[in-house]
């Protein structure tokens, strides 16, 4: 697959990317390599994952980390009960030997997202997410499989990987990752669109939204995350939940009392609430036409029609 | 393209990895093999997607991304902008060179013009010409006519240059300094001067604080549990988790061994230019709650009072509430107010107790602070020092300097130092 096919691919997928990313995908996917996203909760890092096995068509396997996460968890387990079971109906029937070796067979095995990813006929996507989160056991045990596309089961032995998984790994960078792992993977650093991006993603993925409204969210958004006030930073994924709740309410026009009613979709704390006001007023009028006192000024018109009517 | 072209890329390329492992970069071999890979099927014309296909090959997190921007950057140069940085460097030169001439003459008037150093020349040369004239000025009415013993105003006038001088040396310095700062706006305020911070910056400043000490707390975590593997089994929960398969002892529970807090005392200067600094100490402190038990802080100026834990938590009731207390903004007198310290009754300082000092060291009475420091050292287990002035600037001032040798002082001008600092606080 070369660059240009990637690139239609993603478009098919309606993903809206600029070149830096779709180069990193590339070299990443070339190179055989794993892809390790950093970027602050909810610029999309997961997301990517999801549309990569989109647009290559492939199945998306997932596996969450956290803190306790180990080798059962994510690789194998033996089936306890069901091992329990056949012993104690085959118990008199079959000779011992026989019966300890099929205990450890397929049909005792659960496996686990990273066993599944590597067994899989087809290759498929492997989001490991929050790698942060997990343990530096987990992380070493991480390492061995990815540089070596293979992993030993005690009782039956090594199994190789049958295709070889395009790997996603997020972080949030909630503790260092080791230098071991950063060296096997590709690295991808990705932050919040900017107004025109966020704009297009908006439109990409609610269509139907109308595009006054669409302006006034984004630009709303983007004026929260760049406010140093604002504490917990709203992610993408927050500012389509608000679209959708906008659009579900009727609304034609974000005025000051419905952002004041709908803020909860993208400010979740009560202090970062607080500051709406502060916020708010602080508001600079856009028109460039308006010299300050809003005489000329379109939107305190509106503003102020709309109250009227409200 | 041509196998010529390529040849000269390729050496490009292995000049390019050397140079990026030289500014500290970890490049292995199969990076660098992994680079001409992709740059074969990428091709070398599109100056962006070179730069991105190898950023993501060579850079590992954001900091080597920041630096493998700046060395590409000026690695491969487009043909103008070589041509044009030469021509603006040769002119630089030559504008240097004349102003250090001019310098030199100037200060031959000085009846002991060899004094001056190299570096000082410089200083002199980057003076403003009112800054210039206002010390020829000084000169010239001091020295007077010839018939005035020259040996009377000589060391006076001595002493009003090289301060002058020193001060610029300081100030070229700190530029230097700025201009090797990161230029990205999240990095940025992690390695600005925290006595420079604006007042819409704090929010920022303590939200990262925040983050850093989260992080620190995770790290100390993941220690205690990597430490706990070697501890002792734990029969009650091995025999409990057993019976979940069947009383086969599948998995071994260990007990977890118990983290000793440290006891941490902390001596906090908060004179007027201290204040904003302290105040992001302690939240540090506060943030970690992993690392220190039961801290104790003291605040200082003139005098020492112990400021109670309820004002500690809320960091507004805290800045009230040294206002009040009518500590806030004097003078410092570190000896006196280490002296209260050690006679403090019962004792506050033990050998389990680590003395943490937050102060610029810019204290009246040095022989006595120097005095009741050697006091507090030998009485407790450890003592740091987290000195907010950076470390280039201690050799001009000579109670940092003194105070250094006596324990370990740490640099921290900026939220990364304050950051790396308390980290090895935590983990000492």
């Amino acid at each position: 697959m070369d660059l240009g096919t990637l690139k239609r691919k993603m478009d098919e997928a309606h993903y809206i990317y600029d070149d830096t990313l779709i180069t990193v995908l590339y070299v990443a996917l070339r190179l055989n390599r794993p892809l390790l996203i950093e970027g602050a909760a909810g610029v999309g890092k997961t997301e990517i994952a999801k549309v990569m096995a989109s647009a290559l068509g492939r199945e998306l396997v997932r596996m969450q980390c956290y803190e306790g996460l180990d080798e059962s968890k994510s690789l194998y387990e033996w089936n306890y009960q069901k091992q329990l079971l056949s012993i104690q109906v085959n118990m008199g029937r079959k000779d011992s030997d026989e019966l300890t070796r099929s205990l450890f067979g397929d049909e005792y095995l659960l496996e686990r997202p990273l066993l599944k990813s590597i067994r899989s006929p087809e290759p498929v996507v492997l989001l490991i997410d929050e790698i942060d989160k997990s343990d530096e056991e987990f992380e070493a045990f991480l390492l061995e499989l990815l540089s070596d596309m293979q992993v030993s089961i005690p009782e039956i032995g090594t199994i190789r990987a049958t295709s070889i998984p395009f790997v996603v790994l997020t972080s949030n960078r909630a503790r260092p990752i080791s230098d071991a792992l950063r060296r096997r993977c590709a690295y991808l650093y990705i932050e919040y669109p900017d107004a025109e991006k966020e704009l297009a993603i908006l439109r990409a993925r609610l269509p139907h939204v109308d595009e006054g409204l669409a302006v006034q969210i984004v630009s709303a958004v983007q004026k929260f995350r760049s406010s140093e006030a604002i504490l917990k930073k709203p992610s993408i994924a927050e500012t389509l939940d608000w679209a959708q709740a906008l659009e579900a309410l009727g609304v034609r026009e974000l005025t000051p009392e419905i952002m004041r009613g709908t803020v909860g979709f993208v400010l979740k704390n009560n202090e970062d609430i607080d500051m709406l006001d502060e916020i708010l007023g602080t508001e600079e009028c856009s028109d460039p036409d308006c010299s300050g006192d809003h005489e000329n000024c379109e939107h305190s018109h509106e503003h102020h029609h709309h109250h009227h009517h409200g | 393209m041509a196998d010529l072209d390529l040849g000269v890329y390729l050496e490009k390329l292995a000049l390019f990895g050397r140079i990026l492992r030289q500014e500290g970069l970890d490049i292995t071999p199969n990076e660098t093999a992994d680079a001409v890979r992709i740059l074969m099927e990428l091709g070398f014309d599109d100056r962006t997607v070179v730069k991105t296909a190898l950023r993501t090959v060579y850079a590992k997190s954001r900091d080597e991304q920041l630096r493998f921007d700046r060395i590409f950057d000026s690695f491969f140069l487009s043909e103008d902008a070589i041509r044009a940085l030469d021509k603006k460097h040769t002119e630089q030169e030559l504008e240097h060179a004349k102003a250090v001439e001019q310098a030199e003459r100037e200060l031959q008037g000085e009846a002991d013009s060899l004094f001056y150093n190299e570096a000082q020349k410089e200083a002199y040369a980057s003076l403003t010409e009112e800054e210039k004239q206002r010390l020829q000025n000084m000169k010239d009415r001091f020295m007077g006519p010839d018939s005035r013993n020259p040996e009377l105003y000589a060391n006076m006038i001595h002493s009003v240059f090289a301060r002058s001088l020193m001060e610029q040396q300081m100030m070229l310095e700190d530029a230097a300094a700025a201009g090797q700062m990161a230029i990205d706006p999240e990095v940025g305020l992690l390695f600005r001067d925290i006595s420079q911070f604006e007042d819409s910056e704090i929010p920022k400043a303590v939200y990262y604080i925040q983050d850093i000490a989260k992080r620190i707390n995770g790290e100390l975590t993941q220690k205690r549990k990597r430490s706990g593997r070697a501890a002792a089994l734990d029969f009650r929960r091995t025999i409990r988790k057993g019976l979940e398969t069947g009383g086969n002892f599948y998995r071994l529970a260990y007990r977890r061994r118990r983290m000793r807090k440290k006891q941490i005392v902390v001596l906090c200067d908060v004179s007027g230019s201290m204040i904003q600094f302290s105040e992001f100490v302690l939240r540090f402190i506060q943030s970690l709650n992993q690392a220190s038990g039961s801290s104790r802080v003291f605040l200082f100026s003139e005098e020492l009072r112990e400021a109670d834990a309820f004002h500690l938590q809320n960091m507004d009731l805290f800045r009230d509430y040294v206002r009040e207390s009518g500590v806030y903004g004097r003078g410092t007198d570190l000896g006196s107010a280490l002296n209260k310290l050690n006679e403090e009754k019962p004792p506050v300082l033990s050998p389990a107790t680590m003395l943490l000092i937050v102060s610029d060291a810019k204290t009246v009475n040095v022989p006595l602070a120097v005095h009741e420091l050697l006091r507090a050292r030998s009485r407790a287990g450890k003592v740091f020092w987290l000195n907010p002035i950076p470390e280039r600037r201690w050799k001009y001032l000579n109670s940092s300097q003194t105070m250094a040798e006596l324990c370990t002082m740490i640099s921290c001008s900026t939220l990364a130092e304050l950051g790396a600092a308390c980290r090895r606080l935590a983990f000492s």
